[in-house]
Parts: structure tokens; sequence; C-alpha cells
């Protein structure tokens, strides 16, 4: 039975790896030709032969970032709460709310963006179409946070009982316990969930394409449309399988593929750092 | 002299109930007995006729499947062209070189045009060409340098695989920039609702398209109809392609003397186009 | 003086800070529900066809979502069988063979697939059907085949870390009973820690099931088609309800439409909302099961 396991395990990692070849060969004529690094830097406008993808790396990069700015604290609060501020059964009812947030499907936070959210953000800017990336951003931190709530509480619930009960017993009322024994104990899970949520938010495909508005400027306001890799390689991907564009959806998932490997390796070595520390 | 056309308008009528039914009958009748799948995908001024037209085949015929995707002209005629799907429909006529490399065979079974669109609740409904050129490449940023509010205009274009949007670059902008920071939108059905829930937008929509849930603006004093493009005094008009790879062969060939029958030309012309027949 | 007062301002701010998500996401969900309850029926799923002539493929469904819920069932169905093997096996291998440094170079694969953004794995399945057509046959593109195994591999993952911790956290006491009675590691796998560490295999199941429902990015790379009637062939395209749902979004034609689009959205909404909580509970169930049962044996 152990060389069925052990095939199945050679074939799940060489999905992993097959994946990332699979980008590297069908980008390579992009590698050879030197034009990978510059295309990080220049403008996309494919009718002067310009293929760059840096609009898409600054949109990217901002509405995960801003996602992150505003899901972070909502994230925090809410976790505190579920893991001890808050009476057991309100606990409880948030904890198996979040849980169902988690499986809201982003097609789904989309729609709902599109017809109620876009139209508001419209109207309080007084300028712009509502596509932009303080919409998308928003609606991100939404999607965002039942992941980095789930991954703080779990860390909070981690502090070892014996530490609580002797905070609780020495007089600390719960915001105490957790503020000055809980928290400090739990920074590595609390940089685990903001990198995971960041991974989310610069992984996610749907929500910016159908409201962060897909303009190949770069963005300079909260109120700006801007496109996001994500978002770019859903767009494009119908052209021409020869032409440049098509060549530069790889080096667009490659730029992807960098980010979220590089928070998976981040979440690693912040787990190895800790662990030798303690 | 009054009794002949009377006669005649009678006779006239009588074709006209008859015609249509016998071709109906008989366009549709072809595909009886017929097996398969039919992959058609590009062009996104053409699906509602698509979809129509695969609904009424595939009621006469449920052994028959039909699929239709978007993705614009340009992803119509490369994956038609790489044999992706059997028919790719293109908002423009596939250019010689396309022809060449994939030795494309077209239809072009109705006739389009391509419209300046805005927000009904907008008051400007007439621009020049020289204001439309300027809105798009932005030059012109607030509606009221056209006579319109005080507010930012929001330009709303479409992906570079649109035929629609090449059509409309070349006949409208001369082949003038779109500004980037104008809002994307991947189809002419995207590019209604848009432009239809956003009161500061401009877009440019298929004229089949346009409904009264947008404004179709006149540029330089001629609206975009269905009575202009025809009579060509709008000038910014386009064929509708459906191209194969080869002469058609099978379901695809049926299917496109289907569009090309009388009752396939009185769904196109249901559809806001003008029929080539 | 001053930790009192942050003492209060973070109580202050945590209330806030649930609260705010809280309302969020009612007025996100009551809006859907408010805007698509009344599309809810039978109609928005048959149209006018007879729910039973449709559902025995008697009829076909031209205008209600019946190709779509059809679509996305099938989609599920295939992927989760070709995903469940592989993760399932791999979780095992992990759990029960894998040491040392293979152990961590294939975990580390693991959670890098794990990470990778659906578009990227939708990207890697468009090319490899493309690759496929070019040379192999001709007769091969995107299709339900290559969605359903892209799926798979966005949710391997998650089927092989739920089998492996479900594996891991089991007792000690649990793996040597058997053992000690004479059974041998593959029977004691298969007749004890399978069995005992099953709620949490399943947890992980379901939650595949969810992820696979809900998955736009990759079919819309694969074969997903805006119409093309009920799925005949794994070699075809298909419909699917999340992309149902993008579609109408950016495109309806009338309110009739959009309604329709309402509707798909609670219809998936309700369905992986549940199956997600579905599978904390189990996973609930199976953590509980195994805390009580270490010290008790």
């Amino acid at each position: 039975m152990k060389p069925f396991f052990f095939i199945s395990a050679v074939i799940s990692a060489c999905v992993s790896v097959c994946i990332v070849l699979f980008m590297i060969i069908l980008g390579l004529p992009l590698f050879r030709e030197g034009l990978f690094f510059s295309m990080l830097t220049s403008p996309w406008n494919p009718s002067n032969g310009v293929f760059g993808l840096y609009p898409m790396i600054i949109g990217t990069l901002g509405i995960s970032s801003l996602a992150l700015v505003f899901g972070f604290p909502l994230s925090l609060g809410t976790a505190a709460l579920i893991s001890g501020l808050a009476p057991k059964p309100l606990a409880a009812v948030l904890r198996k709310t979040v849980q169902a947030m988690t499986g809201i499907p982003t097609v789904v936070y989309g729609f709902i963006g599109v017809f109620l959210l876009v139209p508001l953000i419209r109207n309080l800017a007084g300028e712009g179409s509502g596509m932009c990336i303080l919409s998308s951003a928003l609606l991100l931190s939404v999607l965002i946070s039942p992941t980095m709530i789930l991954t703080f509480s779990d860390t909070f619930d981690q502090v070892p009982v014996k530490t609580r009960m002797a905070a609780t017993a020495l007089g600390a009322t719960p915001v105490q316990t957790f503020l000055w024994v809980v928290l400090p104990a739990s920074k590595k899970g609390l940089v685990t969930g903001l990198i995971l949520g960041m991974g989310r938010a610069m992984g996610d495909t749907l929500i910016a394409l159908m409201i962060s508005g897909n303009a190949i400027a770069v963005p300079d306001s909260l109120f700006s449309p801007a496109r996001t890799l994500t978002a770019h390689i859903a767009l494009v991907i119908a052209s021409d399988f020869d032409s440049p564009e098509f060549k530069t959806l790889f080096a667009c998932g490659l730029v992807l593929y960098g980010f979220t490997a590089l928070s998976t390796l981040a979440v690693r070595a912040i787990d190895t750092v800790f662990r030798s520390e303690s | 002299m009054k009794t002949t056309t009377l006669k005649n308008m009678a006779l006239a009528f009588i074709l006209i109930l008859l015609i249509p039914t016998g071709l109906m009958a008989g366009s549709l009748d072809s595909f009886k007995g017929e097996k398969g799948s039919l992959k058609i995908s590009g062009g996104t001024a053409h699906i509602p006729v698509m979809k129509d037209a695969a609904k009424r085949i595939m009621a006469v015929n449920p052994d028959i499947q039909i699929s239709i995707a978007g993705g614009g002209s340009g992803v119509g005629i490369t994956q038609v062209g790489e044999g992706l799907v059997d028919i790719g429909n293109s908002g423009r006529k596939p250019k010689d070189e396309e022809i060449a490399k994939y030795g494309l065979s077209m239809v072009e079974w109705a006739i389009d045009g391509v419209g300046v669109a805005v927000n009904p609740a907008n008051p400007v409904g007439s621009l020049t060409k020289a204001q439309i050129t300027d809105i798009f490449s932005g030059k012109i940023t607030h509606w009221n340098q056209v006579g319109g509010v005080d507010k930012a205009i929001n330009v709303y274009t479409r992906d570079e695989a649109s035929g629609t949007r090449e059509v409309f670059g070349e006949k409208a902008l001369n082949k003038g920039p779109i500004t980037t920071k104008a809002v994307v939108v991947a189809s002419n059905g995207a590019m209604k609702s848009s432009v239809a829930t956003d009161p500061y937008a401009i877009g440019y929509v298929s004229v089949g398209h346009m409904d009264k849930s947008v404004k179709a603006v006149s540029m330089d004093g001629v609206a975009p109809t269905v009575d202009t493009v025809k009579s060509r005094k709008y000038p910014i008009a386009r064929g509708l392609y459906s191209n194969t790879k080869g002469t058609p062969k099978g379901l695809a060939k049926k299917f496109l003397d289907y569009l090309m029958s009388a009752e396939g030309q009185s769904l196109a012309e249901s559809h806001g186009f003008i029929p080539v027949k | 003086m001053s930790r009192r007062w942050i003492e209060r301002g973070f109580t202050v701010f945590a209330f806030a800070a649930a609260g705010i998500l809280m309302a969020v996401t009612m007025v996100l969900t009551g809006y859907l529900v408010m805007k698509g309850w009344n599309s809810l029926g039978l109609e928005l799923v048959f149209g006018t066809t007879r729910p039973m002539d449709a559902l025995c493929l008697r009829r076909p469904v031209l205008d209600g979502l019946f190709p779509a819920v059809a679509g996305t069932f099938a989609l599920v169905a295939l992927s989760v069988s070709i995903a469940l093997p592989l993760g399932i096996g791999t979780g095992i291998f992990m759990s029960e063979f894998a040491s040392g440094a293979l152990k961590r170079m294939f975990s580390l694969f693991y959670d890098i697939l794990a990470g990778s953004p659906s578009i990227v794995v939708g990207l890697f399945g468009f090319s490899i059907s493309i690759f496929l057509h070019r040379y192999v046959s001709g007769q091969l593109y995107p299709c339900l085949l290559i969605s359903a195994l892209s799926l798979a591999f966005l949710v391997l993952p998650y089927l092989i870390r739920s089998t492996q911790t479900a594996l891991e956290n089991l007792p000690p006491e649990v793996r040597l009973t058997a053992l000690a009675l004479g059974a041998s590691p593959v029977q004691n796998l298969f007749y004890v820690l399978i069995p005992r560490s099953l709620p949490g295999i399943l947890s992980g199941v379901v939650l595949s099931i969810g992820r696979c429902a809900e998955d736009t990015a990759v079919i819309m790379l694969t074969g997903v088609a805006a119409s093309a009637g009920l799925p005949r062939s794994v070699f075809g395209n298909y419909e699917a309800l999340p992309f149902h749902i993008y579609t109408v979004s950016s495109q309806y034609m009338d309110s009739a439409e959009l309604a329709t689009g309402y509707g798909a959205s609670i219809l998936l909404f309700g369905v992986t909302s549940s199956l997600f909580l579905f599978s904390f509970i189990i996973k609930n169930i199976a953590t509980a099961r195994t805390a009580v049962s270490g010290p008790g044996l």
C-alpha cells in the first residue's frame, strides 16, 4: 500500500512544481529577450508594442494593502471578542457567523458590490464611476476578514490556559488578560494571519475584475479605477496564442506566483523563528 | 388600377404570411437528425442573436449542443483559427493576415453600427466628432465643456480584443488614443449596463444593443440608429461576421445557413441589426 | 491610569470592529436576499419546462438555471473524485510514512500550491489544454474535464492537510492498541486509523466541495461558456452557477435576467455557506472526540 501513498504524494508535489515550470517555459521567450524585468516597470500599451505590467503590479499591491488596512483592525477586534472578551454565547454566535462567512463565494461579493457598493461610492466620492480601488479594497477586506479572524483566534486560544488562569487569579479582567498576556504571546499568529490575508487579497480575481474598473493607468487616488494582475489575466486570456500579449500572461502568472510563494515562505520562516525563540 | 394594387397587396400579404412559415420550418428542419456539438465564441455584439438561434435549434433538436462564449472579436478569430471553436465571431472584418494565417472563411450576416452612448439622465445628446475624439483621449474632462453639468466625465472603453473598439477607434477617433484612465469592460452588454447605471458615463456600444436604458448620442448631428446606419448617413458601421477555419462543414454550415435564412435574418433584425438579405 | 484607558478603549474598539463586520455582512446578505427573494422558486431553475421533464432529460431547459446547476454539479463531482484519492493518499503518506527532509520538502510544495491564486491554477489548466490541443489531439480544448482537473489541483492542498492533521492528531493509544494485538500496519491503517480520523478527513472533503462550487476564476479560463445547455460530455463546454452570476452582473439584458443573477447568487451563497459551516462543525466534532478519547483510554 505504501507505494500508492508515495505515488500520490509525488503527483501532488509535481502539480505544484508543474504550475511554476509551465509558466516559466511559456514565459521563457520574455526572459530570453531580456524583456521580463523591463516589463515590471513599463506601462501596458499594446498598440505601441509596449506590454508592461507596472500598472497591474501597483494595482494589485495598492488594492490588497488597502484591504489589509481596513481588514486588520476589524479582524483583530472580532477575534479578541471571540477568544475571551465576549461572553461565551456571544463568542459562539460570532465564531459560527465568521465560519459561515468564509463560505460566501467571491463572485457573490462581486455581484452585490456591483449593484450596492459601486453606486454608493460613486455618490459619496462625487467623482468617478465608483469602480475604483476603494470599492474593491472595502469589499476585499470583508472577504479576507474571516481568514484573519480564524487564524488570530486560533492563536489566541493557543496561549496556555494556565497562563490565563494565573492572570485571572491575580485579579485581571478579561480585557487585561487579553491585552497584557494573550496579545504579546501571539505576535507570530498575528503576522501569519496578516500574510494569509494579504495572500488571499492578492490572489482574488473576481472582486477586482468586477468592481475595480480595470483601467490600465497607474492609479493615483482612492477613487481611480485600477487593474490587478489577476483581472489582467482574466481580461487578456483571450488574445492570439503567438502574440506578445499572450506571453505576458505568463509573466503575470509568475509575478503572482512569486508573491504568493514568498508569503508562504515568510509564514514558514516566522514559524521557525518563533519556535526557536520559545 | 386600384384593384390591381389591392390584389398585389393581398398577394404580398399572403406571401409574407407564407414565406416565413415555410422557410422557418425548412431552415430548422435541416437540423433534424443531427447530433453533436457546436462551439461558438468571440464577438459580444453577436451574442443575443447566437443565443436565440441556439435556443430555437436546441428546442427542435435536443441532441445538438451549442455552446456560446464571448471574449471579443480578437478571441473569436484566434480561437477559430487555432481550432478551439467551430465558429469564431467578429464585429470587424478579419484582417488579411488573419485570413491568410488561419485560412478563414467568413459569413457576413448583418450590418451593425457603433454609437456613442451616455446615461439617459445626461442632458448632452449631441457631440461633434472632434468633441468625441477629445473626450475619449482625455482632453475634454468635464461635461460642462460640452454643454452638460459640472461633473467629471467617466470614460468607458473595451479591452484590446474588442472589434467594437477597433471599429470605433478607426472610424470615430481616427485611430486617436483612448485615455488610460478609462474603465475597461469586457462586452457590449457590459458597456450598456455600465453606461445605464453611471450618470456621468460615456461609452460606445453596438447599435443593436442600444435601448432605452442608455441615450444614443448624435455625432455631427446624426443619431446612431438602425435607419441612419442603413442609409449610410451614420458613418460608423461594420459587418457582423461569423468565421470558420476553411469552408464551413457539418453543423457549422447548417448554423450559418440558418443565420442567412429568412428566419435567421429576421432574428438579426429583431435584435436591432440590419439584415444583409 | 493610561492602561485603564487603553483597556477601555480596546473593549470599545473590539465591539465596534465586530459590530461593523457583522453589520456589513448583514447588509450585504440582506440586500441580496431582499432583491432576490421573489425570483426564488422552481421557475428560477426550470423556467417554463416541467421539473420532471427536465430532470429526466426529456426536454431541454432553455430559460432557467438548470443547465448551470447541472454544470456546477458535474464539475464538483468530477473534480472531487479526481482530487479525493490523490489528496487522501498524499495525506496518509505525509502523516504515516514521510519524515525528515522529504516531508519538509513535500509540505513546502503543498503549502505553495495552497497559496497559489486560483487564476494562476486556471492559467495552468488553460495552457495544458492548449498544449494538448496542439501536440496531442486537435479534438482537445478547454472543456469540463480540464476545468475539473484544474479545480482538483486547487483543492488538493485542503484534502492533504485535513487528512494529515486528522491522522497526526490521533492519540498514541489509538495507534498502538491494534498493533499490540497483532494487526499489521496496513490493517491498523484501514481498520483503526482512517475510521477514527474520518470526521477530520470529511471536513476537508466538504470544504473542497464548497471551493469547487464557488470558484469562478479557474473555470472562466478553462471551458465554461455563457450558454451551453446541459453538459453532455467531459470534453465539451458547460455552464456553471458562479460564471452565470459573473456574466449577468455585467451584461444583463433585462430585469428578468438580472433577477436570475440574484437568484443564482442566493442559491450559490446558501449552498457554499452551509457546506463551509458544516465542514467546521464536523471538524469540531472530530477535535472534541480526540480530545475526550485521549486521556480516557
